[in-house]
This record gives C-alpha cells, structure tokens and sequence, in this order.
C-alpha cells in the first residue's frame, strides 16, 4: 500500500512516517554510534603530533563524506525527476530530503573542522582552497533548499531544483581534490589519497570507517522519514485544497438557490 | 476573419531539451579549465621558502604566506617573541614572530608564515602549522623517527 492511499484510507496512520526497515537502520545507527564514541574516546590511541585533538577525525571525516554522498543522491534522484517528471513527484522528495541532511552534516563537518583547525594548525579559518570550496560548496545546497522554498507548482519546484542539484554536485571534485590541485592549509586525504596509500594506525583506521557506516544509517534514516514526512505534507495541502474548493462550491450553490 | 485556432509549430524537442544541458556543460568545463589551468598560482595558499623572490606571486618585497619546516635546534623563545629558521628543497629563511604560536607548533614540522620579507628576515604577523596527512599512535620511538624524518 502507498502512503497516498494509507493516508486517504486510514487517516491516523498518516501521522506514521516509521516502517519496521527504518525501525532496524535506527537501531543499527543507535549500536554502531555508540560503538564509534567509545572507540574514538577510549580504545583508539592519541596521535603522535596531534595528541587527543585526533579524535575529532571521527566525526569530521564520516561527516564530510556522507555529505559528498548525501549531494551525490541529490544529484541522482534530480535527475530521474527530471527524466520521469510527469510521472512522479517521489524522486523530487527524496532530492530534498537528502539535500537538507547534506547541509546538516556539511555544517557540522565546517565546524568539527574549525574546531580541528584550532588545536593543530592554530587558527579557527583561513581561506585556504580546501575552505573555500567546502563553504562554496555548503553555501550552494543553503542556495538549493532556498529554491526549493519557492512558493510554487511542485511540478515547477521540482524542474527547478533538479537543474541546480546537477549543476551543484559538480562542486564535490573541486572540494576534494582542492588540497591536489593547489597548494592547501589543509592536510592531502589520507585515506583517499592519490597514490593510494592509507596513513592510519589499523584501530584508527576501522574507527573512522564505523563512524563512516554510523552517518551513512542516520543519513539513510533521516532521508526516509524526512521525504515521507514531505509527502504527508503535501497530500495535507492537496486535500485542503480539494476541500476547500469543494467547500466553494457548496457555497456557490447554495446562493444560486 | 478566420477566428479558428491555429496550430502552433512546435520546437524540435531534443533541441530544447539538450540545449540547456550542452550550454551548462560547456560552462562547467571551462570553469573547471579556467580555475585549475590558469588561476593556480593565484588559488595557490603559500609560496614555498625556496620560492621567495623567484616565483610569481612570492615577491619578498610584498605580504606572503611562506611554508617551510622548522629547524632543528633552532626555536628561540625569547621574551614573547618567537624566533626560528624554517626550511624547504635546500633553502632558509629566517623567521621572528611577536608572540607565541598556536596549535601543534614544535621545531621540525611544516608551517605557514605570514608576513614580509625585511632584511632577509621573514618578520611575521602569524604563524600556522601544516600537518601531515599521516596519523600514527603516539610512542615514543614514533615521535623520534618522524623527528628524525622531517629534520633530516
């Protein structure tokens, strides 16, 4: 059953957006972040220059990825929105869903960073490349859920948005490779480095990937109840309106009589 | 008068349709082109200390970010003011900073200093460090070996 005919027919449930799948990706987000705070903050060991200000890593690193990941499925469900718009609106939904997490995460990954930046290099910001980009980058997706507030035909939003979604995921090369192209404040990737080596101690390493897995079930969780909470919302506005025309109409008929 | 609508010639469609998206593409490429091919030296954060007064953009008689390694042996801290001789690719520059650097700052790491160029003397306004990509658990045999890397 959809959750347009769930909604039409059994109107309590409407207020549901939780299935027993989002119920298992919660629980699994709730085990493996509990997992990464412990491990980030006892069991993995301090860094030989950076001392315990590493330990930021594991929130800074997971964060700024699954925001890559979370624009990149933005990027993706635009354009079969733009493929199939006449069929669905649902691909448009799920673009902005992953968009405002993408923001959320790409904001606390800007912060975690500031923080970071403070503790190693000795400055909360600098221009440097890799900042820029990143703020150039979190400032277009701000700009994309702007768009997205339009007040307009869904249809029209939808056209819109995903012409900007594609456009704006062609940002994330430029962040990343930002630190190879130019000369940057900012440290090169040590994971996703160019000649492919990982400079990371082996517990530091599988902490940061469980953090990793951790932000990519709450991403998941997130976008689903997020884009099924938007599709609720707008079968509400849909049926006020046919409500309200119907009530017109009455109206109308009755002064005719 | 003929008053009967009349059809409307409709645009090819794959015309409209691919238009937008050639023109967008087109503009992403040259973008890309323009920022990574002919804007480097300008997007480029610092200047190398070997590059002082050689490279474009790094003259010493303007402001510069110059990056180089901190000699061992030779941090000097000296009534607030911070002394040290940074190196990089077989040059030296001297560097004195009035105050006391932050972050993870120690003698044989990379850093950025900010400032101009006096006397052969890189007079800075601010100091930051560049850390490296690699993370290791601190031990002290460790600490040793990257020391004796770096200032190697």
């Amino acid at each position: 059953m959809s959750i347009y005919t769930a909604t039409a027919a059994v109107p309590g449930a409407a207020a549901r957006t939780g299935t027993r799948t989002t119920r298992v990706i919660g629980v699994l987000a709730l085990v493996t972040t509990a997992f990464v705070v412990v491990s980030a903050f006892f069991l993995t060991p301090a860094d030989s220059v950076q001392g315990d200000s590493v330990r930021i890593m594991y929130a800074h690193v997971p964060t700024a990825w699954v925001a890559y990941l979370a624009f990149i499925t933005t990027a993706v469900a635009s354009g079969f929105s733009l493929a199939r718009r006449h069929r669905t609106l649902g691909f448009d939904r799920v673009a902005g869903a992953s968009g405002e997490v993408g923001v959320l995460f790409m904001a606390m990954t800007l912060l975690t960073g500031s923080l970071w930046g403070r503790l190693t290099w000795g400055t909360f910001w600098q221009w440097d490349p890799r900042l820029t980009t990143t703020l150039f980058l979190f400032i277009t997706y701000v700009g994309y859920l702007a768009v997205r507030r339009i007040d307009t035909d869904p249809r029209q939003r939808a056209r819109r948005s995903a012409v900007i979604a594609l456009l704006a995921v062609l940002e994330i090369p430029l962040v990343h490779f930002s630190v190879v192209l130019w000369r940057s404040l900012h440290q090169e990737a040590s994971v996703l480095s160019p000649d492919g080596d990982v400079r990371l101690d082996d517990l530091m390493l599988f902490t940061l990937f469980a953090g990793v897995a951790a932000f990519t079930l709450i991403f998941a969780w997130l976008v689903i109840h997020r884009q099924r909470l938007t599709a609720l919302a707008d079968i509400r506005q849909t049926v006020g309106l046919d409500a309200a025309i119907a009530l017109r109409r009455s109206e109308t008929s009755g002064v005719v009589k | 008068m003929d008053l009967s609508p009349r059809e409307v010639p409709d645009a090819p469609r794959a015309q409209r349709r691919w238009l937008p998206i050639a023109f967008a593409v087109f503009a992403g490429v040259a973008g890309l082109a323009i920022i990574g091919v002919f804007l480097t030296s300008s997007i480029d954060y610092f200047c190398n200390v070997d590059e002082v007064g050689v490279r474009e953009g790094c003259n010493d008689d303007e402001r510069v970010r110059v990056q180089g390694s901190v000699d061992e042996g030779s941090l000097q801290l000296q009534a607030g003011t911070t002394s040290f001789v940074m190196s990089f690719n077989g040059a030296s520059l001297p560097v004195v900073y009035d105050g006391e650097p932050g972050g993870v700052f120690q003698e044989c790491i990379p850093v950025v200093a900010h400032g101009r160029v006096v006397n052969g003397t890189l007079m800075a306004t601010r100091i930051e460090v560049k850390h490296s990509n690699e993370y290791e658990a601190e031990n002290a045999d460790r600490i040793e070996e990257s020391e004796s890397a770096a200032c190697s």
